[in-house]
């Protein structure tokens, strides 16, 4: 996984590329986290991610309740069909801020 | 019985227990249903499953220490029906305690088990015969 962050005013997009296992998910909230605690809104592109698994779709959860905690918010930008059918398979589209 | 236009398949692979063979288990799936005349759809389901199935080895039976131990993935179709082997040296599974977490109850983790279900036809957990310690057989027919 790569990712690259973008600010504009006060929301921060981060633009993830790859695969999102188990494997990197720390390293996906050591980027998104701080973020979020800053009291960013956080923009997640996810055009890029061709793999989610469930430690990847955690990720989006806690983000999505860490920014809920501090008055901020998570959006998920131009999901990516693979990503989309887990979010979907899990039930979270109701739940997490999907554009 | 009609025949299966599903090719038969019998591979194995041994993985060493890390998170970061995950990947490496993805593409031995990916390399082996490339063979299997079914969608691309079903196909990166399946690699989930088994991808969600190979990380609870990392995390559940291994603990996410580190080991030197290698599991082995057995991937088997004939006549479309598809049988996938995974086997550890790790702690012995309890299979009462194995249950995904209510769908409604959003939090992170716990899902895997859930997928895992959703995917596959049957989940069966099996003591391993020497020198393993457990065996989980995932099953789904292709022909459906």
């Amino acid at each position: 996984m790569t990712y690259k962050v973008t600010e504009e005013g006060n929301i921060s997009t981060v633009h993830l590329d790859g695969e999102i296992d188990m494997d990197v998910t720390e390293k996906a909230k050591e980027v998104i986290m701080p973020l979020i605690e800053a009291k960013k809104e956080v923009h997640l592109n996810l055009k890029e991610v061709q793999y989610m698994d469930s430690s990847g779709i955690s990720v989006l959860i806690e983000s999505h309740q860490k920014a809920m905690e501090l008055g901020t918010k998570v959006t998920l930008k131009e999901i990516s069909k693979s990503v989309l059918k887990v979010i979907m398979m899990a039930k979270l589209e109701q739940i997490l801020n999907l554009d | 019985m009609e025949q299966s236009h599903i090719a038969n398949v019998d591979e194995k692979r041994d993985f060493e227990v890390n998170s970061s063979n995950l990947k490496h288990v993805r593409s031995f799936c990916r390399e082996v249903f490339e063979r299997l005349n079914i969608n691309q759809e079903l196909k990166d389901e399946l690699v989930l499953a088994i991808a969600e199935a190979a990380q609870n080895i990392v995390k559940h039976a291994y603990n996410n220490e580190q080991t030197e131990d290698k599991m082995e993935i057995k991937i088997s179709v004939s006549d479309g029906h598809l049988e996938i082997g995974f086997f550890d040296k790790g702690r012995p599974v309890e299979k009462d305690k194995i249950r995904h977490r209510k769908i409604d109850d959003i939090k992170p983790g716990g899902l895997g088990t859930f997928f895992i279900q959703q995917i596959m036809d049957a989940v069966v957990f099996k003591e391993g015969e020497k020198p393993w310690i457990n065996h989980l057989i995932l099953s789904k027919n292709l022909n459906n």
